[in-house]
């Protein structure tokens, strides 16, 4: 407990990681007003038109990137000024000061997740409707668990950030493996690749798959929502589970 | 009391071997000098000490068990590795907060250690704005918060100005006279020789030598001595307990006999002196004579 409190007064006291934090939440919320605008008005009568999905989607594709790079600094910015091995000094148990980064940052990530989440969808909405399209309510079946999933999103992807962050101890290496992991792969792999080896990137790659969580139109060749989110909860824990070991053996 | 117990502490990088095979105990009540050539070993060591680097062979205990089992390590031990390892966005009394949450201390104790340092006036700052001598004074500061047992000091006085040599200097003896533990590294002789009570001297991460300052300094001077029969005034200079030399010009360096000892001990003999002359070697002198050999790497001008 004094080890995650000293986490969040750590986290809390560099100005910049808040505001980057903000600046997170608000890419999500005005991005993602702006895409779902566009895509209402694309859309035609008739076509599948999941109003949940595109509301946020838009905006998550750029706060992830921004989330998952806070979590990495979470990790690397104690390597790159030193302080990781005053940290060590103050809390020798490796074990216990990793566990505290984990379980602050992913608190964290995740009331900002929900609070962008249920921001950009309410907001998204009423886009969608100016738009002409189609839209959700937070009634209707699925909906729900697909703003309050984005959050859970949010939370995974700044634990990615966080295993890569210690496995890799340097900003742009870990970022650039972040960026790829769930931005580049992810979106232009299919297109370069064969149909069958793309179709199962986009079904089973683990931010692909986690996303299925916030859909309410089940595509019949995808995971089911929760299936999707266990895929990338698992990724999520192997990297941890490797940046828990290495962080343990390694000299600071 | 905390004392810190080396034994048989190794390590390796790669091929190179860092520490070897050390074995030393600190002990509370005074400050001990860790001195050595730059890149003889000490800052690994104290690594090693912290659990921050895990050691190839050996072990060490602080208060009796591996620092990593201590249960309120701030409380046990307070170190100073490296005052420019803070976060530069956070405020010097910030960068305190924290670590005073992760050993439960109360924020009183924070602006407690600011004063003591002479922060207070500049707490709000941001540590990125401080210069080395700042940074140094936050990096103590951190250290004494725990109100620790044991004190790590790694090379504290670099880069400071005299007024915070002094001080550093001062606060070190205070601290050891409150009956703490105290181990201060550095690789300058003249340094220690202000305000170490022991000494362990280190090259090539080997023990040069564990001795007390007083024994240290009695052993830097010597006695020039110039005979007729050389070789028969060195036996018996020997068999007198003395430590015996060559010299320059075919003269003797004895040590651990003064001058009249040795005048004693010729007029015993039997052999004429021509000349016996009292030296002192300055500290400087001693220790780089003893850790000449240790070099590892012979600068052409060091």
């Amino acid at each position: 407990m004094n080890t995650f409190r000293a986490e969040w007064t750590k986290f809390r006291t560099v100005p910049s990681n808040l505001a980057t934090l903000l600046v997170a939440v608000g890419l999500m919320v005005g991005l993602g007003a702006l895409t779902a605008y566009r895509a209402g008005e694309g859309h035609q009568a008739g076509g599948v038109f999941d109003a949940t999905y595109i509301s946020m989607y838009g905006g998550f594709l750029f706060a992830q990137t921004v989330v998952g790079t806070l979590g990495v600094l979470v990790v690397t910015s104690e390597y790159v000024t030193g302080m990781i091995r005053t940290s060590l000094t103050v809390t020798p148990r490796r074990g216990r000061l990793l566990a505290a980064k984990v379980a602050m940052f992913a608190g964290l990530a995740l009331v900002a997740g929900e609070v962008a989440s249920f921001a950009s969808f309410l907001l998204g909405q009423a886009a969608i409707g100016a738009a002409g399209a189609p839209t959700a309510a937070l009634g209707q079946p699925g909906v729900l668990r697909a703003v309050a999933g984005m959050g859970l999103i949010w939370a995974l992807v700044g634990l990615v950030g966080v295993a890569l962050g210690c496995l890799l101890r340097g900003t742009m290496i870990a970022v650039t493996v972040l960026v790829a992991v769930n931005f580049i792969i992810p979106i232009i792999g299919p297109r370069l690749m064969p149909e069958p080896a793309g179709e199962a990137l986009q079904t089973y790659w683990p931010i692909s798959a986690g996303l299925q969580v916030t859909t309410t139109v089940q595509a019949a060749e995808r995971l089911t929502p929760w299936a999707g989110l266990g895929v990338l909860a698992a990724f999520t824990v192997v990297l941890l589970a490797l940046a828990f070991a290495v962080f343990r053996r390694r000299d600071a | 009391m905390t004392g810190i117990e080396i034994a048989g502490l190794t390590k390796r990088y790669g091929g190179r071997t860092a520490v070897d095979g050390l074995t030393f105990t600190v002990e509370p009540g005074r400050v001990t000098g860790f001195l050595g050539p730059n890149g003889a070993g000490k800052s690994t060591t104290m690594r090693m000490i912290l659990g921050l680097d895990r050691p190839d062979a050996g072990r060490v205990r602080v208060g009796g068990r591996p620092y990593v089992a201590a249960p309120w390590p701030m409380r046990e031990v307070g170190a100073l590795l490296d005052a420019r390892a803070v976060h530069g966005s956070r405020t010097a009394r910030d960068h305190l907060l924290w670590l005073a949450h992760s050993n439960a201390l109360g924020t009183g104790r924070v602006d407690e250690v600011l004063r003591l340092v002479g922060l207070d006036s500049v707490a709000r700052q941001r540590a990125g704005t401080f210069s080395l001598g700042m940074s140094q004074r936050l990096g103590i500061a951190a250290a004494l918060l725990g109100d620790p047992r044991a004190l790590l000091f790694d090379e504290p006085v670099n880069g400071l100005d005299p007024e915070g040599i002094k001080w550093i200097r001062e606060l070190m003896r205070g601290l050891a006279d409150d009956g703490r533990t105290v181990l201060v590294s550095s690789h300058l002789m003249s340094e220690m020789a202000l305000t170490a009570d022991h000494l362990v001297i280190i090259g090539r991460g080997r023990l040069i030598a564990d001795v007390g300052m007083r024994e240290f300094v009695r052993h830097s001077s010597g006695v020039l001595v110039r005979a007729d029969d050389r070789e028969t005034l060195a036996r018996h200079l020997s068999e007198a307990g003395g430590q015996v030399e060559p010299g320059p010009d075919g003269a003797l360096v004895v040590a651990g006999l003064d001058a009249r000892q040795i005048g004693r001990v010729a007029l015993e003999a039997g052999v004429v002196l021509s000349e016996l002359t009292p030296q002192r070697l300055s500290l400087e002198e001693a220790y780089l004579r003893l850790t000449h050999d240790s070099l590892e790497f012979q600068g052409a001008a060091a």
